[in-house]
């Protein structure tokens, strides 16, 4: 006892140091953060301040973003020219070889971020699930996930040097630029790829031999280890795209002023954090589906139809609860891109990207269909759902209303024949759906509409139990009833109000969407407590159209990421980093929608192709799987879970 | 007017919950009628707690045709 006790211990005490070791290195590299880098940032300190140095005196400029004093420490942004000093090429252009290099890298990088948390999340619910049977089951399932994102990881790295050597080869002035105002972060940065790399190995290797009691925990924990790293690691490369949008911490010629807080701390910082977290646990989420979809359609037996099955449905329900908010996140980008530069955000949505915005509202919208589809399809796999069937009719009709309103474009590109018969550039009764009261409006239902299938879903073979079911169910109908209402009354209110009011209507249709969320679900949960159960959910018995809405649903997002990053990255338009260092490349100009339709296509297509190849490797190690034995299950066999 | 101020709503959310509560004692939560009247008041009291305050702590008035 007293030697396991102090095995116990010990391998407590080298966990911590192995965990303390990887970390040092950041905290080594607090110090020089915390004030504000130890060397200037743009490289050499500037001329006129080299010569002054005798004089000790010292030149203080103002901050664009905080208009708050500061020393200059820096450079100036370099005034480029098109030539080859600035822009070196080969003969292609070499925008598109960043945007497919930065694409790759974004892709894997929001994989490998997004797989751990899922995984942190399983391997939780299976430490603390009592019935040993489902832990097991949910451990393999954590155990599954981070398989598959390991090799992905690699793949990772491997692009994220590609991009490098790309901007270095390519864009050599603008990386200079970028990586002496980030100086101070940027050895921190990679020192914490180095931590999470020697983190997620431990994790994953040490899997079967930290799987019983304290160790257990402790491999837990290190997945919490894990997922710090690496969101602090977004937070930094968002730091970035942030500094180009909307840069601060330097002065109108761009010279770093000492504070590094205020370089990562810009104006968009924050909203694109939360967009970007949520973007790739939804990506993550549907890339996962994707994988038990293919091997679902792969299986060979009953068994492994019924696992892949359940994979497939727990990585969707993962993703489709980060897809939720991601719209509202969405939109809280956008208000922060309007407040920061008006110009940018209608540039965004009014103006030269704005229909980028409909072809995303229209993948929105196939991304919330294909998450209902696949759970009314889903509804097959469970005796007594069929009660639901009738209904879906109505949800369909409900869908496709408010998709067809989110779609609708304010105006549309005509020939003057096309324009003289619609009698203006808006359609007389359609034009009035192109405006974002509407679209609001669109969203929300849509929105709403998935909650309630979800809700349903969760019912599918179970009956409330609770004395006051009755009640229940009719208060969740008349609260999702006026919910609905609410919704499209204050998208008709915002025709009838200014538009300095109409903005804000948003916010209460937001929250009258995320009450039926948090609110309803919460209800539904109490009411299934001790629920009468009408059949089992008959896991791996469920249609291969449901599998193919799950490609279908990975692809959306896949694609859906490729073209925001694209319109993110295009309302700089001729701007490295925004108002302070010009893009003077001959590719400064914003593509044609077709091109960078035909773009992002490509980008998806490659992404998938090397996505299957690490899925065909995940298949190879099947075998090396950490449960050793087949861990019966009570009932039938292919049933991987008894519950959602 | 009255439907303006937000004390009405609360107000009638107040009555709602409280009717909800004497009915569970007189054991008439599965009353078909009593279920879909608390539920009208509760939903449609909490839903324009929700417009006022939500845009009031934008700096904008819900009731701005209303009070036009």
């Amino acid at each position: 006892m007293g030697s396991v006790t102090r095995k116990k211990t010990l391998s407590v005490i080298a966990l911590s140091a192995m965990i303390g070791l990887l970390l040092l290195p950041i905290v080594v590299a607090i110090p020089a953060l915390a004030s504000g880098g130890g060397e200037p940032a743009a490289g050499a300190p500037p001329a006129e301040a080299a010569q002054k140095e005798g004089t000790a005196k010292v030149e203080k400029a103002r901050d664009v973003y905080y208009k708050t004093e500061g020393i200059v420490s820096g450079a100036p942004a370099p005034k480029t020219a098109d030539n080859a000093q600035f822009y070196p090429r080969y003969n292609f252009e070499s925008r598109v070889l960043l945007w497919f290099a930065n694409q790759q890298h974004l892709y894997y990088g929001s994989f490998v971020l997004a797989v751990p948390i899922f995984c942190m999340v399983i391997e939780f619910i299976g430490v603390v699930t009592k019935d040993k049977a489902m832990a097991k089951k949910y451990d393999q399932l954590a155990y599954d996930f981070i398989k598959i994102s390991l090799t992905a990881y690699s793949l990772t790295a491997i692009l994220g040097g590609i991009l490098i050597f790309t901007f270095l080869t390519l864009y050599p002035a603008f990386f200079g630029y970028l990586s002496s105002i980030f100086r101070p972060v940027m050895h921190i940065y990679a020192l914490m790829f180095v931590a999470e790399s020697g983190t997620l190995y431990i994790y994953y290797y040490a899997w079967d031999k930290m799987k019983e009691g304290l160790m257990k925990w402790l491999h837990l924990s290190m997945s919490v280890v894990l997922n710090v790293i690496g969101t602090l690691l977004m937070f930094l490369a968002n730091s970035w795209i942030g500094f180009m949008m909307s840069p601060a911490g330097v002065d109108e010629q761009g010279r770093y002023l000492g504070n590094i807080w205020h370089v990562i701390h810009t104006a968009l910082w924050n909203p694109l954090n939360v967009h970007r977290i949520l973007g790739n646990m939804a990506f993550g989420g549907g890339v996962v589906a994707a994988y038990a979809a293919y091997r679902f359609l792969s299986a060979k037996n009953d068994e492994e139809r019924a696992h892949y099955d359940w994979m497939g449905y727990i990585a969707m329900a993962l993703g489709v609860a980060f897809l939720i908010p991601l719209p509202f996140a969405g939109y809280w980008l956008m208000r922060e891109v309007y407040a920061y530069r008006q110009q940018m955000g209608i540039t965004l949505m009014g103006g030269l990207l704005a229909w980028l915005f409909i072809i995303q509202a229209t993948m929105i919208g196939i991304l919330f269909l294909s998450s209902n589809y696949y759970l009314w399809q889903a509804l097959g796999r469970m005796r007594g759902a069929e009660r639901f069937q009738k209904w879906i009719k109505y949800f369909v009709f409900i869908l496709v209303c408010g998709f067809l309103i989110f779609i609708t474009p304010h105006t549309i590109v005509m020939t003057p024949a096309e324009l003289k018969a619609m009698g203006g550039q808006q359609h007389p009764v359609l034009g009035n759906y192109g405006v974002m009261s509407a679209k609001n409006g669109g969203i929300n239902v849509i929105i709403t509409t998935t909650v309630l299938s979800f809700i349903w879903y969760m019912r599918g073979n179970r009956v409330p139990a609770v004395s006051w079911s009755k009640f229940g169910n009719i208060f969740m109908g008349v609260f999702f009833f006026f919910a609905y209402v609410n919704i499209i009354w204050l998208a008709i209110y915002g025709y009838y109000i200014p538009a300095n009011v109409r903005v804000g209507l948003s916010v209460p249709q937001v929250a009258t969407t995320l009450s039926c969320l948090f609110f309803m679900t919460a209800l539904n949960v109490v009411m299934m407590k001790g629920a009468k159960q009408l059949g089992p959910i008959e896991w791996g018995k469920i249609s291969v159209r449901s599998q193919y809405a799950l490609i279908m649903l990975a692809t959306a997002f896949t694609w859906m990421m490729g073209l925001m990053g694209y319109i993110r990255s295009s309302v700089r338009l001729f701007w490295h980093v925004n108002e302070i260092m010009r893009d003077n490349s001959p590719w400064a100009y914003t593509h044609t929608v077709g091109f960078g339709a035909n773009m992002i296509s490509f980008n998806v297509l490659f992404f998938w192709i090397s996505i299957m190849f690490v899925f065909w490797l995940g298949t190879l190690g099947a075998k090396k799987a950490p449960v050793e034995a087949k861990v019966p299950v009570p009932g039938r066999a292919p049933e991987p879970a008894v519950g959602h | 007017m009255i439907l303006t101020n937000p004390l009405f709503w609360f107000a009638l959310l107040g009555l709602g919950v409280v009717v909800l509560v004497v009915g569970k004692k007189m054991g008439l939560l599965n009353n078909t009628m009593f279920a879909v009247g608390v539920s009208v008041v509760i939903a449609v009291a909490y839903f324009h707690i929700v417009d006022h305050y939500l845009m009031d702590m934008q700096g904008l008035d819900y009731w701005y045709l209303f009070r036009k």
